[in-house]
């Protein structure tokens, strides 16, 4: 197209206000699909990261740090400790020891910023207590909940043994983070932005890779069907008769049926499903541009038969099937997303949309409504702008239906 | 005499119409068959020589176009013979830089152009596929070739759209041009445009041909360009040429009836816009061409033998044929 067939077919897209809407939401799209990793606050696909603690927390909630815990034997002689962990977890925890009043000992854990659930002391000798502990009503086990200044004290009423042990273990709180799950999380503690931000990613990818595919394919084998016409065509056109008349959500289940679920596999059932759509539109515009005189031209030139059709034909055909290849991106990701839903699409690792969608509706009737309403919020307003945006586009290139 | 470039002898083509495989197949079994076959070229026999112009006329769907995409090489014949200076088509169109001799400007200026191919491309695109010239020499070369058909040099970046009709044939004469043809076949090559563009378009044609020495068969609606422009012409009706002759012999002295009424429907005093009016009588329908004589019912000197017989090509004069069972040679015109 020149320059100025150009401007006047920008100019004539813009007539229409939802048309320019839906193109920006597109493009937004399309953009967080390429900027997914930069723009998602945490990475849904790394499952060490994942908590169970976070999981189903509503729109706005903090991420809480699990509490920790410590333990360790300590040997008291002579009024001087030694600390021994038992499980050398990694942790910011220590204990230290100190002695307070006669026949008195504190156990300290530091940092001393720490806020402890709690702190316990077990089989200690006998005669000696924890101040203000719980006993165990069986085991030589004294707990302190959420002790002040994270140290209890060890006392007695006799001097404390010269030698003697015990087990401390501590626990310390549920610490809040400064990190907002802005759109809460689903049912593994993900993040449900950063979720629908891959989902997005990989919805656009397999609607523009199998959509794509199915172009060149369709396209390719319907124009060798106007060129060839007779039986190729006739056959050619059986089949395609022959997908169109089937439902695609059948189709897909069936293939996916047979195939597992991946990424590549319902890119070739999308595939398998929509290259029908361009056989038919790429031969019947194929056909109408073959009766033009320009075709004769380009044979009494002696130009070889796959140059007239790539060369001269499919040019003149394209307009048509980027607008069939518009509309057929949204039916792509729809299907991909129904697909998804059913649990025969893509691995749960890994979730599209759909999904997305699917993993929230158990949560559903528990008030849980976020995990499956605002994916399926943005894929109602994704393929709305894509639909929206295909079908100006086939307005503009039909004279007829434009104004 | 000039050498002989073209040759046709009994040259036709049928088409299939609405009919499918099936119905073709059905045919074979069925008492009251369709008549499916169409034959909008039958028989025709007709020579060109080097540097002849050969008009043919005839009403519309008598075949003209048909005939010209024969002997352009771009659509296969049912049946006949077709050389080029003595060579038969089977093995002339296998090489395609020796196919190149026989080129054909179109009707529609606008459809016959590739409307997303910049000009430069549309004249140059062949000439560069097949080594004419070295693709970096192109660009000179369209300049050169457009200079010859009136374009300016910067006309290569520019789309068809972008032009008038008249250049846009132009820019057609120029794409067939660019591949040094010997032999040109204008098929109505000025029929969609204005009568004054007609004009240039023509004289156009006709340096062109003083230049080259092009061999040229010209098709037309209009006989007053076909007697300016032909050395000789066919007449065709229905698929068949009822006469062919010298120009001015066949305007001076036109033997079949046919010939005879679109001659008279012509104008004789205005030089501009001499297009036969339409004769009397319905133009038959190809796919039910009456028996006989096809130009039977609306003959005025038909007789019983003429529906039943059909007419040969007969020579009635040196270098004079024409297809009529009633008259035999120009002495008996007097009596129509
Ligand atoms: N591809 C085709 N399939 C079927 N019928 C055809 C085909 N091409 C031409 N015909 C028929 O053959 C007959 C001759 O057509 P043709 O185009 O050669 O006529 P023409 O003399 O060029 O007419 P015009 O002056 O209108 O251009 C017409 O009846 C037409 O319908
Ligand atoms: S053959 Fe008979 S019908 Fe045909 S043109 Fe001659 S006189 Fe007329
Ligand atoms: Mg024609």
């Amino acid at each position: 197209m020149s320059r100025a067939g150009l401007k006047d077919f920008i100019g004539r897209f813009a007539e229409s206000r939802s048309a320019v809407v839906s193109l920006a939401v597109s493009i937004t799209f399309v953009a967080c699909a390429i900027f997914a990793p930069l723009l998602a606050p945490t990475d849904p696909y790394d499952l060490t990261q994942l908590q169970l603690s976070d999981a189903l927390k509503p729109t706005g909630s903090k991420r809480m740090l699990p509490g920790e815990e410590i333990r360790a034997n300590m040997w008291v002689e002579g009024g001087s400790a030694s600390v021994e962990p038992v499980s050398p977890a990694k942790t910011r925890l220590a204990f230290l020891t100190e002695p307070c009043a006669p026949n008195c000992l504190s156990v300290i854990v530091r940092p001393e910023d720490v806020r402890l659930a709690s702190l316990q002391i077990r089989n200690l000798p006998a005669g000696v207590t924890v101040e203000g502990a719980k006993k165990h009503p069986i085991q030589p086990w004294w707990t302190v909940d959420t002790p002040q200044g994270s140290k209890v004290r060890l006392i007695s009423s006799a001097p404390l043994p010269a030698s003697f042990t015990f087990l401390a273990i501590a626990k310390s709180m549920e610490q809040e983070t400064d990190f907002i799950f802005r759109l809460g999380t689903d049912g593994f503690g993900r993040d449900m932005l950063s979720a629908i931000l891959y989902g997005i990613r990989i919805s656009v990818f397999v609607g523009l890779v199998a959509a794509g595919v199915a172009m060149v394919f369709g396209t390719g084998l319907g124009l060798l069907s106007a060129w060839r016409g007779g039986v190729t065509d006739a056959i050619i056109m059986r089949a395609v008769d022959f997908m169109l008349g089937l439902p695609a959500l059948l189709v897909g289940l069936a293939i996916l049926a047979v195939l597992g679920n991946g990424v590549s596999k319902v890119v070739l059932a999308i595939v398998i499903v929509q290259w029908s759509y361009y056989a038919r539109t790429a031969r019947s515009f194929a056909l109408s541009e073959l009766g033009k005189e320009y075709v004769e031209a380009a044979q009494c030139l002696r130009l070889s038969p796959t140059r007239i059709m790539l060369r001269h034909v499919l040019p003149n055909c394209m307009p048509q099937i980027i607008v069939l290849f518009t509309l057929n991106i949204a039916a792509a990701i729809s299907l991909e997303s129904s697909l998804s839903f059913l649990g025969v699409g893509l691995p749960l690792t890994r979730p599209s949309l759909g999904m997305l969608i699917a993993s929230g509706y158990e949560f559903i009737f528990s008030h849980k409504y976020w995990i499956s309403i605002y994916p399926g919020v943005v894929l109602l307003v994704m393929i709305v702008a894509m639909n929206l945006l295909g079908d100006r586009l086939r307005d503009l290139n039909n004279p007829r239906l434009d104004r | 005499m000039n050498e002989m470039i073209f040759e046709a002898k009994g040259l036709s083509r049928s088409f299939t119409v609405g009919g499918s495989p099936i119905r073709e197949f059905a045919n074979h079994f069925l008492r009251d068959r369709q008549p499916t076959v169409l034959r909008a070229v039958d028989n025709v026999s007709l020579t060109l020589r080097e540097g002849e112009t050969l008009g043919v006329v005839g009403e519309s769907g008598c075949g003209k176009s048909t005939l010209a995409r024969m002997i352009a090489g771009i659509l296969p014949a049912s049946s006949g013979e077709r050389c080029f200076r003595g060579e038969a088509y089977d093995s002339f169109l296998a090489r395609k830089r020796d196919a190149l001799k026989i080129q054909m400007v179109f009707q529609d200026p606008l459809s016959s152009l590739n409307p997303r191919l910049r000009v430069g491309e549309i004249v140059g695109e062949a000439a560069v596929l097949h080594r004419l010239v070295p693709r970096s020499k192109a660009k000179d070369y369209v300049v050169d070739i457009l200079a010859r058909v009136g374009l300016p040099a910067d006309s290569i970046n520019r789309y068809p759209h972008q032009f008038s009709g008249g250049q846009r044939q132009r820019v057609g004469i120029a794409r067939a041009l660019a591949v040094k043809p010997h032999m040109l076949i204008c098929d109505e090559a000025v029929a969609a445009l204005d009568v004054s563009v007609q004009a240039q378009i023509i004289n156009l044609l006709m340096d062109i041909k003083r230049d080259s020495g092009l061999a040229m068969i010209f098709i037309s609606h209009d006989l007053g360009v076909i007697r300016h422009l032909c050395d000789r012409v066919a007449v065709m009706y229905l698929g068949r040429i009822v006469e062919l002759a010298e120009t001015k012999q066949l305007f001076a002295s036109p033997t079949h009836p046919y010939t005879r009424m679109l001659l008279d429907g012509m104008p004789k005093i205005s030089l501009q816009r001499r297009r036969f009016m339409p004769i009397q009588g319905e133009i038959p329908s190809p796919l039910h061409p009456p028996l006989g004589c096809h130009f039977h019912p609306r003959c005025q000197i038909a007789t019983e033998h003429c529906s039943r017989v059909r007419p040969e090509l007969r020579q009635i004069a040196p270098g004079h044929v024409h297809a009529c069972l009633n008259i035999e040679c120009r002495s008996a015109l007097g009596e129509m």
